[in-house]
């Protein structure tokens, strides 16, 4: 009794110190945004909606053609990415093939470069294709940069994915296609719409690639827009910054609610004995 | 459906080793037959099923199903599950988690591109024959065990396929279940008569399933006869230890004049027995208690098993396992004990 007592004192502190560690700074910017003060901290909190009527009203800001940019951007690469890496780990778990391993080493070798190596050049190559500035320019190296990421959990996924599966659905007249398709998509669902919403999440994040490769509102992304927000004299608008950035949690925050039932674990329970 | 296994071969290559499965299986399964392939783990019996799935390529020798070439070592012969029309019962059931019990039987169908209708008297059918049909909106992870097995029986048969292949199907479920699905299962093949091969590594489902078992091991078939031949007449050491309960008793002796000795009594070898070393099987049901002897000894320990006892009796240095129906001995009573005539086998060794 006592040992479970402690146990879950335990349990309780550390996750509410995670908790807080985590989302003291979003509880800073909520409160920050709301504030017509602008430094919070030493200014003291008069409410206000003036940021928001900024954010989402003045043109100049481009919040709106900023955020439209993001999920453009960001919902093509992960759609892309997940198809890439869906077939990818298909073949890499299902099909007989020589240097699955090596192919697998390989792919998280090269999502270890940092990507301000590999910046200057990919400006180059944009330039050259004529492609600054366009979404393009954005989505092709997000892809390149997720599909690693992608292409591991999946394969981790599908490998639980026990092979009677296969097996019976062969048996049953499917070809290598359909196997995938009627079976093995399906089944991995949860894995694959946690990999999307993941790999979205990094688009949507992304910052540095988005700073070099686009130069205006046309398609720059969000967390670029806001970092480059200015101030009309010159200073640097907290208010408006903040009531951005909370705007901008809005839709990952939609996305992971209304995927939240997909990616719940244990769909496959059921499929062999269990 | 005929099925021939015409020495067939399999070969697993790495860079390191060859591991040979399967040396030279020769079987012919006949039309409608309730065949069983058994053997311990590692013998090959899955492999040699999965062949015959189409699963697995062979390495050697062929497979015909009637008077059509299905499979052999060339790969233009090869012909795929669906053209092969098999249908298969895995061990863990392999059940589609994602649809229902009605989506996961009409699955063979709907991807054979079958009517609506077709689909829906069909799954209704097979659903009735394995009485599921309360259950075809449920998905597999509501159902018991046992239901999931019936599920993947019903999604087996419904597409009527010539040839119905088991991989140990009863193996994951509990020592009750399994008797009755066993007993519904004979059944069902019978009113079906579909041609059957039944892999199990559990000499019980071997003998009560099979209308001809082929026991296999190392990758060769042991013997391959009817349960009742298996048990009576083992063609080796191997195969009369592993057919029967409680198992064979086995003594190392020397036939001689045809004549082998057990404890110091002379018994008749059997007509066919090697001269030389050989090992002695006695089945503990071909041993009775004889107050005439002429073999005589302790008891050492007694199991139950219901309503006979084994008694294990040792005798010198051997220790001899008795099926008796009598049962009120205690450790350490003296017994005599005779073998029935000529029960005896004899192996070479």
């Amino acid at each position: 009794m006592k040992e479970e007592t402690l146990s879950s004192a335990l349990t309780f502190v550390s996750a509410g110190f995670m908790a807080v560690f985590s989302l003291a700074p979003f509880l800073y910017m909520f409160a920050t945004s709301f504030n017509a003060s602008p430094d919070y901290l030493t200014g003291g909190f008069n409410f206000t909606l003036a940021n928001y009527k900024d954010v989402l009203g003045v043109k100049s800001l481009h919040f709106l053609d900023y955020l439209r940019n993001s999920l453009i951007v960001s919902f093509v690469s992960s759609v892309v990415t997940v198809l890439l890496a869906s077939l990818a780990a298909y073949a890499i778990t299902r099909l007989e093939m020589k240097g699955k391993a090596a192919i697998l080493l390989f792919v998280l070798a090269v999502s270890m470069f940092p990507q301000v190596s590999l910046i200057g050049y990919l400006f180059r190559v944009m330039t050259e294709l004529d492609l600054i500035n366009t979404y393009t320019a954005l989505v092709l190296p997000y892809i390149a940069w997720i599909l690693p990421l992608a292409l591991w959990i999946l394969v981790s996924y599908f490998t639980q994915i026990p092979k009677e599966l296969d097996r019976a659905a062969v048996i049953d007249g499917c070809s290598k296609w359909q196997v995938l398709f009627k079976v093995l998509l399906p089944v991995s669902l949860p894995g694959i719409f946690s990999t999307a919403l993941l790999s979205f999440i990094f688009a949507f994040n992304e910052f540095i690639f988005a700073l070099m490769l686009t130069t205006d509102y046309q398609s720059r992304t969000i967390p670029v827009g806001i970092a480059l927000f200015q101030g009309l004299h010159g200073e640097t608008p907290w208010g408006q910054i903040m009531a951005a950035s909370t705007l901008t949690t809005l839709p990952i925050l939609l996305f992971t609610l209304l995927f939240q039932r997909h990616i719940v674990q244990g769909l496959t329970r059921g499929a062999v004995k269990g | 459906m005929k099925i021939h296994i015409n020495g067939v071969q399999k070969t697993y290559s790495t860079l390191r080793k060859k591991t040979e499965v399967l040396k030279n299986i020769n079987i012919t399964v006949e039309d409608r037959e309730f065949f069983v392939l058994l053997g311990p783990s590692g013998c090959g019996k899955s492999t040699l099923l999965n062949i015959i799935a189409g699963l697995e390529p062979m390495t050697g020798g062929e497979l015909r199903f009637g008077d059509r070439l299905v499979a052999s070592v060339n790969k233009k012969d090869f012909v795929q599950p669906k053209e092969r029309n098999v249908a298969m019962v895995f061990q863990n059931y392999a059940l589609y988690p994602h649809l229902t019990v009605f989506e996961n039987i009409a699955f063979p169908l709907r991807i054979a591109r079958a009517g609506a209708e077709e689909i829906k008297s069909g799954v209704e059918k097979s659903a009735e024959i394995l009485k599921i049909s309360g259950h075809l909106q449920s998905k597999p992870a509501e159902l018991s065990g046992g239901e999931r097995q019936r599920v993947a029986i019903a999604r087996a048969i419904v597409r009527r396929p010539d040839v119905l292949l088991f991989d140990e199907p009863l193996s994951n479920l509990d020592a009750q279940l399994r008797t009755a699905t066993r007993v519904e299962l004979k059944k069902l093949q019978r009113e079906l008569g579909i041609t059957t091969v039944y892999v199990t590594h559990d000499q019980v489902e071997a003998m009560t399933l099979g209308d001809r078992v082929a026991v296999l091991k190392d990758g060769l078939v042991q013997q391959l006869d009817t349960a009742i031949g298996l048990y009576e007449r083992p063609a080796n050491r191997f195969v009369a230890q592993f057919i029967g309960f409680p198992q064979i008793n086995l003594f190392e002796t020397e036939v001689k004049n045809g004549a082998f000795s057990l404890c110091g009594t002379d018994f008749p070898a059997p007509a066919q027995a090697p001269s030389g070393p050989v090992w002695a099987g006695i089945r503990p049901s071909d041993l009775e208690l004889n107050d005439a002897g002429p073999l005589s000894g302790r008891v050492d320990t007694i199991e139950l098993l219901g309503r006979d006892a084994v008694l294990y009796v040792s005798c010198g240095q051997l220790e001899f396992a008795i099926l008796s129906e009598r049962k009120d001995f205690r450790e350490g009573d003296a017994v005599k004990f005779s073998l029935k005539q000529g029960k005896a086998h004899c192996f070479p060794r």
